[in-house]
């Protein structure tokens, strides 16, 4: 993990971190960020959805972005400014984003219409503010996005 | 941080299958959870109720599993409970309509008495 440094509009780097693509490694990845952001202000329930949106977007990034394959790292940058915190996760992947694209609908997934699977997506969207997915022939990044202003309105 | 595999342990509880889960509900956990789930239905309960008093981590693939032993609980008409969820993942089920289906109590004591009443 590398130390605090200046950035963009987006406001300053807390840290730059890398996991390797081994199964549990999201977890790994969702404490450190919550420890990276501690002093940020983030609590509660916000601080939780948060977490869980690193965890599911590290886990698409090892599974569907690099394979599993543990040479080939996950990079995630925490960055925050006065208004807004920023978790940007990295894979090496090539070509669209493997998100599963199909909406979870519990009752076609209980019909057998759907898979099981398939909710990361929906989770990240439904746990922070704004989410961005870019990429490029050799990387998919999603950036995860909290608001801070107001946030004290009862942690919510 | 080292991956905790999932434990499960079956009990009954006044005409309840009880499932107590322990770690995190993973890709890791779906042996063990259907392990456990079998073992439950073996005695044909009307109801079995997930215990999360021990689970302190459920990702998308965690989901998954309970969705799955969710449409095995209805093909066969018993009812799924689960209590000691934290806050969090009461919210976490909301967000899914996964406690559409699924009643979600607070404690073990208020969970099998919705079981018994039913």
């Amino acid at each position: 993990m590398t130390a605090p440094r200046p950035s963009d509009s987006r406001g300053r780097v807390l840290a730059e971190l890398s996991v390797p693509s081994e199964p549990g490694n999201e977890r790994r990845a969702m404490e450190v960020v919550a420890d990276v952001i501690k002093d940020v202000g983030l609590e509660g329930q916000r601080l939780e959805r948060l977490k869980t949106a690193v965890a599911e977007a590290t886990l698409n990034a090892m599974e569907h972005g690099n394979h599993y394959r543990a040479e080939l790292p996950v990079l995630i940058e925490v960055s925050a400014s006065d208004t807004q915190l920023s978790v940007k996760i990295t894979d090496e992947g090539s070509g669209p984003s493997a998100f599963h694209s199909e909406t979870p609908d519990i009752e076609a997934k209980l019909e057998g219409m759907q898979t099981p699977r398939g909710w990361g997506l929906f989770l990240i969207k439904n746990m922070v503010d704004d989410m961005e997915v870019t990429g490029d022939e050799h990387h998919h990044t999603v950036e995860l996005m909290l608001h801070l202003d107001g946030q004290a309105e009862g942690g919510n | 941080m080292a991956v905790r595999h999932l434990e499960a342990e079956v009990r009954q509880e006044r005409g309840v299958a009880v499932l107590d889960l322990t770690g995190e509900i993973n890709g890791f956990a779906q042996e063990a959870l259907d392990a456990a789930y079998s073992e439950a239905e073996s005695n044909d309960p009307e109801a079995i109720l997930l215990n999360f008093e021990g689970v302190d981590y459920i990702n998308s693939t965690g989901i998954a599993l309970i969705v799955s032993l969710l449409a095995r609980a209805r093909a066969s008409k018993r009812r799924l409970l689960a209590c000691n969820l934290s806050e969090h993942y009461v919210e976490i089920f909301e967000i899914t309509r996964l406690s559409d289906f699924i009643s979600v109590l607070p404690d073990e004591e208020s969970a099998i008495a919705e079981a018994s009443v039913s």
